[in-house]
Order: structure tokens, then C-alpha cells, then sequence
């Protein structure tokens, strides 16, 4: 995927960069099998409201694996 | 912390310019259609009869390529494969909803699955509603609803969760509970149905509450039926409550609203343009209606994964009109007087065409009417008769025959001259509703 432009075309400001790398790293942790259910739980429902902000934002759509 | 100041709940998408937002439609709608060809096997088969593939998705216009989706698709596919069909995307254990359609017309109701990831954009969609009508974190919102199996409500409770609103819950209580409650707890929004937020101000009179006096309520969000954009009825609940009536729609089939009134109220809701493709197309040939006319909305929408939507016939009635009849900023074009009724609600009285939303447009006019309801019968087998059946409010009684006459004047103006019948009811004796009101009894024989 392009990092570098939102679904627009524009340029990802800083603000939308930090966003989108939080989402990552909380989709890669909730994917994680060896964590206790405390975290995966609470992770995942963190990371799907990261990615709500993000496709609202149109810094992405869609997103297989993020439910 | 202090509330962020953004008219907007996403300044960005809801101010694009046009050739913007419908550019992020067309990627979101390729995105889609995709999707839906991959993981649908439903929305395959309609496609392959069709001839269409995702790759004939170019411009926004090859929209029209798409085969429609209808109800009767929708609950055929789920009645040859109990329970959900094979129209979801997903296995039934990643879903942490289910919702069912109300019914209203007692046909089989629709099921309805939902993920983490939408459950979650069906709360975002109210989210634009409510702050879009100036709901903000520091606001009390009451909910008179049943917090049952149809999905009403729910998402909106979430949204006011997700704002950070003292969000207060309502299911298990009577109506005199609710008012009690919305006082005392100094309540400062309240969702309901329109006919339901009329019932709660009357109980309120009768309670000897005077909510406008002893309340804080300063917006009333209806939705659930086409009335909550009738200015009439809208004035009868501000009257009542003294804040805001704003109007929402939304259907089951997308879990959410795809329209609301913003703050400033042009007439009409503003669709949620970002998250969802709303065609207005000529009920009978399917061609696109212009800016201005009367069509049925057949709705695309982006946000829920587990059932794409896609060129779903509504048989809503509309008339959209552009954006530029409101001066928010918003580029979402605008639904006029909200949903205007149901393609099919339509009845024909001696050659005149009678719908039930019209009539109670005129009837609300008439402060003094307490509840209604309109009953069409065939009189010696040749005959139709239209009658509206008005119960006044207590404090009204003397106001016969003097109403009577200029109802049925009003009536009669707003059809094209259609005699109609006007008779008063016991107080009491006529139907209350909570959810969807069912004010029409066609009693004429079917063949
Ligand atoms: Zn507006």
C-alpha cells in the first residue's frame, strides 16, 4: 500500500502518518496468539476504533483482518 | 478536557468539494464491488448473470451496470440457506451483533450480522448526525427504547458513548418513568420516534409536568418514521418540549443513518456522501431522477463488512436537491422534507392519489388533535371512502364541530378536492405507539 498519500491523492500530514502507524501496530499486536485474552481483547477493540478514524478519514478503506 | 470546536464530526470528508467526494466514492465503490465479487457468493452469481465484472467499474456512472439488490433477493437467499444466506462476507463466529428488521408490514424480518469493525462505523454514522445537530460531549441523551432485537436506536446509544455523552438507557420503563426520569436527571437530548416523543409531551401534560418549564431537554433527535420531517410535527414536539426537533433516517439493512438534519436545518437532512452512493431513480423504469424530482432511493453503502450493499432498492420516496440549500458547509446533498413516504404506501381514492404522510401533514396543522387515524373502506362494493378518525386532546372538546368542518376543508384542499370523511374519536379509544405507528387501516377487500 502507498504510505505516503491518503485515498485523495494528498499528501499524509503528520497527524494522519501517526494515526495510521497506531493502527498498524495495534492490528499486528491483536493478531498475536501468545498474549493473555486481556490484551487481545482489549487491543483488538483499540485497534478497530484506530481503523474507524482512519476510514473516516479516507487514510484507508476496507482493511481485511481488522474485525 | 475541553470539547473539540469542529462544527463538523469530520471536518475533512463532510466540506469536500464535489469533484472530491464523488473521486473518494469511485475508489470506495471499486473497493467494494470487488470485495462483494470475492467474498459474496451471492453478489457473484448476481453479477456474473449480469455481466458485470469489478474491473467495469470506471467512473461513477458505471455504477449503473450494477444489477439492483432487492428485499425479496435478500429473503429468498436467506430462506434457501437458513440462517443468514450466503450473501455475508464472513464466517456467522467473527460477528458480535444480531439485529432483525421490526416487521412492520409483517413479512418474514430480515437478519442482520454484524463485526467489531462495524458495529463501531454504524455508531460513527450517528456520530455525524448527532454533532452535526450540535450534540457535544457535556450533553445528557435519554433514549425512550426498547433495546431489543431491532437494531432502532442502538447505534446511536454507542455514538453517544463514543462522544463521551452521559448516555441513559430506558428500556424497562413506562412512559411516566421516562418523563420522571428526563426531569429529574435534568435530560438534555432525547431520541424516540416522532409519534413517541408527541406521546411522552402528552403524558408529561397529563403528569402535570410542564416539560418546557421543569425540563432541560434542548434537542429532540427523531427517527423511525417519514412524519419527523413534517414541519408541523416538528413544531407540535418543540412546542411540547422546547428544544430542537431534528430528524435521522436509516433501515436495518444498513444498521445505521445514512441522513440527518444538521444544526441548521434547510428543510431536509444532508446524506452521509463520504460513506454512502444515494441514487434517486424513477421507481417503474429505473432512470435517474434530477435534482428536484420525486424518485425511490436505492442506497450503496461503504461501511459494513459483513453485508455489502449495493444498489439496494429502498422504496423510499425522495426528492434530493443540492447541497447548496444549506449554508453549514457541508457538501452532502440534501434530502427535501426527508423521507417523503414509501413507493408503495401510496392509495388510490376514487382516482386521486392518497398518501398517508400528506395526510398527516395537514392533520398535525391542527394543534387540537391529540392522535389520528385514517381508515378506507369500500361502501356497497363500488364505493371507496377515506374517513380520518381524530381524537382531540382533552382540554380541545369544544373546538367540534368547528375542526371537523376545516379538517376535511384541508383534506379535501391537499387532494385535488377528495372528499374526506372527518369523525371524532373516544379519548382513548384510538391506538398509541411506541415504535413504528400504523395509522392506516386499508380495509377494502384484496383480489
Ligand atoms: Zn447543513
Amino acid at each position: 500500500m502507498d504510505r505516503t498519500t491518503d485515498l485523495l491523492g494528498n499528501p499524509l500530514t503528520v497527524d494522519d502518518i501517526e494515526l495510521l502507524d497506531l493502527y498498524r501496530r495495534l492490528k499486528a499486536l491483536s493478531g498475536r496468539a501468545d498474549l493473555p485474552p486481556v490484551a487481545t481483547a482489549n487491543v483488538k477493540q483499540a485497534m478497530v476504533m484506530l481503523w474507524n478514524a482512519c476510514n473516516d478519514l479516507a487514510l484507508l478503506h476496507e482493511e481485511p483482518g481488522c474485525d | 478536557m475541553p470539547a473539540p470546536t469542529s462544527p463538523y464530526w469530520n471536518p475533512k470528508t463532510e466540506t469536500l468539494p464535489k469533484d472530491q467526494l464523488r473521486a473518494l466514492q469511485l475508489t470506495k465503490l471499486q473497493r467494494l464491488v470487488e470485495r462483494a465479487w470475492h467474498t459474496s457468493p451471492f453478489h457473484r452469481r448476481l453479477y456474473e448473470k449480469a455481466g458485470v465484472r469489478p474491473e467495469h467499474i470506471k467512473t461513477l456512472d458505471d455504477i449503473r451496470r450494477l444489477p439492483f439488490m432487492t428485499r425479496e433477493d435478500w429473503m429468498d437467499n436467506q430462506a434457501g440457506k437458513p440462517m443468514f444466506g450466503d450473501l455475508i462476507t464472513r464466517p456467522e463466529s467473527d460477528a458480535i451483533r444480531y439485529h432483525l428488521t421490526s416487521g412492520t408490514s409483517g413479512r418474514q424480518p430480515l437478519r442482520v450480522l454484524d463485526s467489531r469493525k462495524d458495529w463501531s462505523w454504524i455508531a460513527d454514522m450517528w456520530c455525524y448526525g448527532f454533532w452535526g445537530f450540535g450534540i457535544r460531549p457535556d450533553d445528557k441523551v435519554f433514549f425512550a427504547f426498547s433495546y431489543g432485537s431491532f437494531i432502532g436506536f442502538w447505534g446511536a446509544h454507542y455514538c453517544c458513548e463514543k462522544m463521551g455523552c452521559l448516555t441513559l438507557a430506558s428500556g424497562n420503563m413506562t412512559t411516566e418513568q421516562r418523563v420522571k426520569q428526563i426531569v429529574e436527571m435534568g435530560v438534555t437530548v432525547v431520541c424516540a420516534t416522532p409519534t413517541y416523543a408527541l406521546r411522552m409531551g402528552q403524558t408529561a401534560e397529563k403528569m402535570g409536568i410542564d416539560l418546557k418549564r421543569d425540563g432541560k431537554v434542548r434537542r429532540v433527535v427523531v427517527s423511525g418514521e417519514p412524519a419527523g420531517s413534517i414541519p408541523a410535527v416538528k413544531k407540535m414536539i418543540e412546542d411540547m418540549w422546547g428544544g430542537k426537533c431534528g430528524d435521522t433516517a436509516g433501515m436495518t439493512e444498513i444498521g445505521t443513518i445514512m441522513i440527518f438534519e444538521c444544526d441548521h436545518q434547510p428543510g431536509g437532512p444532508h446524506i452521509i456522501e463520504d460513506h454512502f452512493i444515494e441514487e434517486v431513480l424513477d421507481p417503474d423504469s429505473g432512470t435517474p431522477m434530477s435534482y428536484g424530482e420525486r424518485g425511490e432511493r436505492v442506497v450503496t453503502s461503504f461501511g459494513r463488512g459483513f453485508i455489502p450493499l449495493i444498489r439496494y432498492r429502498t422504496k423510499d420516496l425522495v426528492c434530493k436537491v443540492p447541497h447548496t440549500h444549506c449554508d453549514c458547509g457541508r457538501t452532502g446533498d440534501i434530502y427535501e422534507g426527508g423521507i417523503l413516504g414509501r413507493v408503495d404506501d401510496m392509495k388510490l381514492i376514487r382516482g386521486t392519489n392518497v398518501y398517508p404522510r400528506a395526510v398527516e401533514a395537514v392533520v398535525r396543522e391542527h394543534a387540537e388533535v391529540e392522535e389520528f387515524q385514517i381508515v378506507i373502506q369500500r361502501v356497497d362494493n363500488v364505493q371507496d371512502e377515506i374517513t380520518v378518525k381524530v381524537e382531540l386532546k382533552p382540554d380541545q372538546q369544544d373546538c367540534w364541530p368547528r375542526l371537523q368542518a376545516q379538517l376535511g376543508k384541508d383534506l379535501a384542499d391537499a387532494h385535488e378536492g377528495l372528499r374526506f370523511n372527518v369523525e371524532q374519536a373516544k379519548t382513548g379509544e384510538l391506538p398509541r405507539f411506541e415504535l413504528k405507528a400504523k395509522r392506516l387501516q386499508d380495509l377494502r377487500p384484496k383480489y
